[in-house]
């Protein structure tokens, strides 16, 4: 059990800051199933995110007058429970209240790990393996995610926390540690936090955005999605190794890194087709920006500052709020372009449809199918297969037919990627933003 | 590894990576990615089509039509087809530009010699005819050169889409044989007046 305790606490971080964005991709599939709105499914992400955001520190400052093992265990506890109570929610205001207290859970068992990380492997590797498992979940979260909702369901997501989080509450409980019971030296320490902020903000454009254009845009499906976006957490484990090959300075690696995700998310704005392997370079651009600013800035942010808990409150902090207010910029910006892309769609398809090489009849045909499947599926990028199953042709006129539904599919992915291009410049927007707070001047401390 | 190079490094390689991932992008068209743009309905387009005879007629000038029309409403075709096929009450506006849109591609049709004979449509449209058979077979006996000669197709069409009912055609647009129905009077209607107008023109 001993050697378990580290990983188990580990895996419990990574599993709650994972949670961030772990349902991303199946949110589809939840707002059929528990036949929600789109506005009510974006809750099941920003009341994880804001609750998590805003307990974070006045859960700190509970730490630091209770015992941590006490503490951290109810957290794991609360969360594994709340964890299990997500799988069996029949209805969207169940699933929220449910990652709300997921989130109050996570919250005590984020910052309980903290400490109990800190008391068995000292100041220095403790705070390490807790920011490096805090980057892995967050970057592998909609991976995971997608993986398990294509091979089981989205309520797989939920059910295989509770284990995890269940064998993690002895582990909590076998560690001895004592409330931090510094004085509360250190102000918080803004800049890197509001960097933190910033750039949480700005990968939600790439974490969330992109899952969503890949599977409501580009109707790929969940697994692949998952295994596409699988190459953010890769590059983001691969800048490590790089940054510690270069040796650059702490402001000059999260400069670079915050270079990095604008230029990715600029790149995922302009994708010349919607070919997944577009995705790839794009992607490494961000996860390799992702690793090299993320932890740097938790470690920087809580570097030397005491109570060491409430500093590591304030990162976490300031990265989920971060994730709200990216979530509550980029939501009703790319809602709209895809309301907009609507018209230009229609048009497109319009075209292609009058200068089929289809006789009359068959164009007819064509656009009154289309017309009734476009109907059905208003308010999201429609499937064109069934109009296309429930026309009849002459043998001789289904290439054409084939040709032209091929033709339609390019036209609504072309429409969805515009429509998401705002969005990926905005997030883009954000990580220069950041980049701009890493090159304000410092103030020199008084001696 | 000197001061210089480990302030220098990590940044130009940063900048390189992301100016190559977007050169990349850009030069395989990045940026143009985007649903096709509709094209100007008041620039001339060639127009053809699948089928022959009187349907591949109708659909060349039903399609020359609608862009004449777009382009008097100042709308791309495709938005007026779009508009046209979700039915409901037409404006003025939209008929008459759709009555001189059609007009217009009868004679553009006239002008690129697209048009054909009447003598070309005459055996397909004796088919469709409702006629008694005596009549039938002496329309079908006259040489191609009288029935040319007594009948200008750009004649017949254009008298044709003046006897339309383009509000009640509109309408109709989903039920196919009161749209035929609709087509056969007015064409009927057309060569009776253009016979009756040429025999007026002879006496």
């Amino acid at each position: 059990m001993r050697r378990a305790v580290t990983p188990l606490l580990a895996v419990t971080v990574a599993l709650v800051l994972a949670d961030s964005a772990v349902v991303t991709l199946a949110l589809p599939d939840i707002l059929r199933e528990l036949d929600a709105t789109v506005g009510e499914v974006a809750w099941v992400l920003i009341a994880f995110n804001l609750l998590l955001g805003l307990c974070a520190v006045p859960t700190a400052w509970a730490l630091t007058r209770t015992q941590p093992r006490v503490v951290g265990a109810i957290g794991i506890a609360v969360f594994a429970g709340s964890s299990a109570w997500c799988a069996w929610a029949d209805s969207i205001e169940v699933l929220v209240v449910a990652r709300c207290i997921q989130a109050l859970g996570g919250a005590f068992a984020l910052l309980g790990c903290l400490e109990l990380l800190v008391a068995k492997q000292g100041e220095r590797r403790g705070v390490a393996t807790w920011v490096a498992a805090g980057v892995v979940g967050t970057a592998t979260g909609p991976v995971a995610g997608g993986l398990l909702t294509q091979a089981i369901s989205w309520q797989a997501i939920f059910v295989v926390q509770v284990p995890f989080a269940a064998l993690a509450v002895p582990a909590a409980l076998s560690v001895r540690a004592e409330p931090e019971r510094a004085p509360d030296r250190h102000r918080p320490a803004v800049l890197p936090n509001l960097t933190l902020a910033l750039l949480s903000a700005a990968l939600t454009a790439a974490l969330f955005l992109l899952v969503l254009l890949l599977v409501e845009g580009w109707r790929r499906d969940p697994a692949t999605a998952a295994l596409t976006v699988s190459v953010v957490p890769v590059a983001a484990v691969a800048a490590g190794p790089l940054a510690r090959l270069l040796r650059a300075p702490h402001t000059v690696e999260v400069a670079a890194g915050c270079l990095l995700i604008a230029g990715g998310l600029v790149a995922l704005a302009i994708p010349p087709s919607a070919h997944l392997g577009w995705t790839v370079a794009p992607q490494a651009l961000v996860g390799l920006g992702l690793g090299m600013t993320v932890d740097r800035l938790t470690a920087h942010a809580m570097e030397l500052r005491l109570p060491r808990v409430r500093h590591a409150g304030w990162t976490i902090g300031a990265r989920h709020l971060g994730v709200v207010v990216g979530l509550a910029i980029l939501t009703p910006v790319f809602t709209a372009d895809l309301r907009d892309a609507e018209a230009p769609a229609e048009e497109a398809i319009a075209s292609l449809v009058l200068d089929a090489p289809l006789t009359a009849q068959d164009k007819i045909a064509v656009a009154e199918s289309l017309g009734r499947e476009l109907s059905g599926q208003r308010g999201q990028v429609p499937d064109l297969h069934r109009a296309f199953e429930a026309v009849t042709v002459s043998p001789e006129d289904r290439p054409a037919l084939r040709q032209l539904e091929r033709d339609l599919d390019s036209q609504l992915e072309r429409a969805a990627t515009r429509a998401f291009r705002d969005s990926f410049l905005i997030g883009a927007g954000l990580a220069l933003l950041a980049l701009l707070t890493v090159l304000v001047p410092r103030r020199r401390r008084e001696p | 590894m000197s001061t210089a190079a480990r302030l220098l490094v990590l940044p130009v390689l940063a900048v390189t990576l992301v100016c190559g991932v977007l050169g990349v992008q850009l030069s395989h068209g990045g940026g143009d990615f985007e649903p096709l743009r509709p094209a100007d309905p008041c620039v001339a387009r060639d127009v053809t089509s699948q089928s022959d005879g009187i349907d591949g007629l109708t659909e060349r000038l039903v399609l020359l039509g609608i862009d004449g029309a777009a382009c008097r409403l100042e709308v791309s075709r495709e938005r007026l087809t779009l508009d046209l096929a979700q039915g409901g009450e037409r404006s003025d506006a939209e008929i008459q530009a759709l009555h001189d849109g059609l007009l217009a591609a009868v004679q553009r049709m006239k002008k690129d010699g697209s048009l054909p004979k009447i003598s070309d449509l005459l055996d397909e449209a004796l088919d469709n005819a409702d006629l008694n058979g005596f009549l039938e077979a002496a329309i079908r006996a006259l040489p191609d050169s009288v029935v040319d000669a007594a009948l200008k197709t750009d004649d017949v069409l254009s008298r044709a889409v003046e006897e339309l009912d383009l509000r009640r055609v509109l309408a109709d647009v989903n039920d196919q044989d009161a749209l035929n129905a609709q087509m056969e009077a007015a064409i009927e209607k057309a060569v009776k007046d253009a016979l009756v107008d040429r025999v007026r023109d002879l006496v």
